[in-house]
């Protein structure tokens, strides 16, 4: 899923002070799965906004609303009758909720709750790994099942590097070593000799380096 | 050596070792700032002593004057320089570029390397870029000597005639992985390997033993690593903070018997002990003196060694 | 004629407890302080908006009782209110109202005396800290 964390409220009390009427949507999916932005968090902050800005002698009026989720017009258009009554929306989705909610209602500010972070996995209770970065290419099936772009604090297509110990990544001694995952893997299955090939320079061409990308379905367009 | 294609790069250094000659050189790190008289000065101290210069590219991701100006400085001197590369800042257009620049200047050899990660440095808020890996930089450094090609298959007009230089940490995880990684280097087009300072000489010899019986000394000329310790301090802190490094226990309780006046000199003494041991192993052709911000001991260390006079070229 | 600033405060609580660790009714309003009960089967069904939205109605403190821990009917019920609770305190100091105002006590089932003894503590808290500015 899209995993994200919601700001701090000091910051959040922030970007919407200018404003007197919110609504605060939430995302039932991604967001709500990390619990930064489902209904439970959309009620929370809602309740904070309002203590907060009444401890400053202010009141503001928070409306609550969320979506099953904001990437799909189909759902953000639930919130277009609330609209009218409000000076802004603080989206607790991720980024391209956000994104996709101002510019449906492209009269009021839409401003974002949450940092989104990285494409990831709940690894186990209370812990979420970022595992994939959308290179465009993949190639997981040379290594074992571990991607050596995102997990690999260097990109590393022919590694280890040298600072790789006791498998854990020199950068921090809690990230495993990619590369020691990948060749563990590779040992256990029996296919320590793939690693022993050469890997070329990558194309970056399918990344984000290539530019913002899209996916079109022709055979979706009625 | 590596390839059979065997184009002399006009490369003091593979002269050299082409000859059987047991080489040294030892490392030059540029100032943070454009003062090239500390360059000039460290290159006057290790002149004539060593042969070869390497010089590091914002070691440890701290920001420091560019290899590249700091090798040109040591040419002017008559110094043999090694410059080193990172693939951490500089993206494949940006790479290509500077060793065409460098080879103009004069420079024969390089050392294609990954780089310590920007958290360590002084800027670890900078965007990385790790576009391409050292194996992949190796490998293109080989084709624009070979095939006269760079990276997209362009014909150049003078293709750069580089003796091409790899790092190998015998002492990094996972072990039995690290002969591999050797061979795929070797593979890549690396004509000479220099490794991670060696205070582990039990590990490091299996390591060689591993790299011989795969035949690969035979393939690439292997440097060993060595770095003088200046006292126990010097010790722990490498055997704690430093990314990469491995200090047995006992080394550091003989630099703590030695006493605080005595650390130094200890310390030498170990380092010309792991000298001679080298000369002694078969598959190692010569030694890379690490001596950071130490350069004034190296001369020492060398006539120490029995390695002066060093043999002058052909 | 009292000056507004000598008339007494008369502290507003909230309580949330869980069934198991009192059904007692013991917990009632007398004239020194104003308590509001809420129970629940378990203290685990606690909704972390519960605790602000108590705030929101104008409580100076609130409280949640729990069975003590590994005694939860329900396993880990206590532990995840403790955890909610936590954050929660953590959140009302970021708002600005003093974390201290919500505290989470452990109840043997039944036991009179500890009820006593939270409530207390929390009416204590509440006349030390002051009315709820967010009232």
């Amino acid at each position: 899923m899209i995993v994200a964390e919601q700001k701090p409220l000091a910051e959040i009390k922030g970007i919407v002070a200018p404003y007197q009427r919110l609504l605060v949507l939430g995302c039932g999916t991604c967001t709500k799965t990390c619990f930064a932005g489902g209904e439970d968090e959309v009620a929370t902050l809602a309740s904070a906004l309002r203590l907060a800005f009444k401890k400053d002698g202010k009141t503001i009026k928070v409306q609550e609303l969320t979506v099953e989720r904001q990437c799909e017009d189909e759902f953000i258009k639930q919130a277009a009758p609330l609209v009218g009554g409000i000076d802004a929306v603080l989206s607790l989705a991720c980024g391209a909720g956000v994104q996709m909610v101002a510019s449906r209602f492209r009269k009021i500010p839409v401003l974002p709750g949450l940092n989104t972070t990285f494409i990831g996995v709940l690894e186990k209770q209370g812990l979420f790994i970022e595992k994939c970065l959308g290179c465009g290419n993949c190639v997981l099936d040379d290594f074992a099942g571990v991607c050596p772009t995102t997990r690999c604090s260097k990109k590393l297509f022919n590694g280890p590097c040298g600072g790789s110990k006791n498998g854990k990544c020199e950068v921090n001694p809690e990230t495993e070593c990619a590369w020691q995952l990948i060749i563990d893997r590779a040992k256990e299955f029996g296919q320590l000799d793939k690693l022993k090939a050469y890997s070329p320079p990558r194309d970056w061409r399918t990344s984000h380096a290539g530019g913002p990308r899209k996916l079109v379905r022709e055979d979706h367009i009625v | 050596m590596s390839s059979g294609i065997n184009r002399s790069s006009g490369s003091m250094l593979q002269q050299l070792l082409s000859r059987g000659e047991f080489a040294v050189t030892a490392e030059a790190g540029p100032p943070r700032g454009a003062n090239a008289e500390v360059v000039s000065r460290k290159g006057a101290i290790l002149k004539g002593y060593v042969d070869a210069v390497n010089v590091t590219d914002n070691q440890t991701a701290i920001v420091r004057m560019c290899s590249l100006a700091a090798c040109t400085h040591l040419l002017q001197l008559g110094i043999e320089p090694v410059l080193q590369m990172v693939t951490r800042d500089r993206n494949r257009i940006a790479l290509q570029s500077d060793i065409m620049g460098a080879f103009s200047l004069g420079i024969r050899n390089m050392l294609c390397l990954s780089g310590d990660h920007q958290s360590f440095g002084s800027q670890p808020d900078a965007l990385n870029v790790f576009d391409i890996d050292s194996t992949n930089l190796v490998n293109a450094v080989k084709n624009m000597r070979d095939e006269g090609k760079d990276m997209s298959g362009f014909a150049l007009d003078v293709a750069p005639q580089m003796f091409i230089g790899a790092a190998e940490n015998p002492f990094a995880d996972p072990f039995e992985y690290r002969v591999i990684r050797l061979a795929k280097k070797i593979a890549a087009g690396a004509d000479f390997i220099q490794t991670q300072c060696v205070y582990d000489m039990p590990r490091f010899r299996e390591w060689i033993r591993l790299a011989r019986e795969q035949g690969l000394t035979e393939q690439v000329h292997i440097l060993a690593g060595v770095t003088p310790m200046k006292s126990a301090r010097m010790a722990k802190y490498m055997a704690t903070k430093v990314p990469g490094m491995t200090v047995p226990d006992s080394l550091i309780k003989r630099l703590e018997g030695a006493g605080k006046e005595k650390g130094a000199e200890e310390g030498i003494k170990v380092c010309l002990e792991t000298i001679q041991e080298m000369r002694e192993l078969k598959g190692v052709h010569g030694v890379h003196i690490m001596a950071i911000e130490w350069e004034d001991h190296v001369p020492e260390i060398v006539k120490g060694a029995g390695l002066y006079p060093r043999p002058r070229a052909a | 004629m009292t000056l507004p600033h000598t008339k007494r405060f008369r502290p507003r609580i909230t309580v949330f407890h869980c069934l198991n660790a009192s059904a007692e009714p013991a917990l009632e309003s007398s004239a020194d302080y104003e308590v509001k009960a809420v129970n629940m089967p378990c203290s685990s069904i606690i909704r972390e908006v519960f605790l602000l939205r108590a705030f929101e109605a104008g409580a100076d403190a609130v409280a949640l009782l729990v069975c003590p821990e590994g005694q939860c009917h329900n396993v880990n019920g206590n532990i995840r209110a403790a955890r909610r609770v936590a954050r929660m305190k953590r959140m009302i100091d970021e708002i600005g109202l003093d974390g201290r105002r919500l505290n989470i006590y452990n109840i043997p089932p039944g036991n009179k005396l500890a009820i006593q003894h939270a409530i207390r503590q929390t009416v204590h808290d509440a006349t030390a800290l002051g009315p709820n500015p967010a009232a």
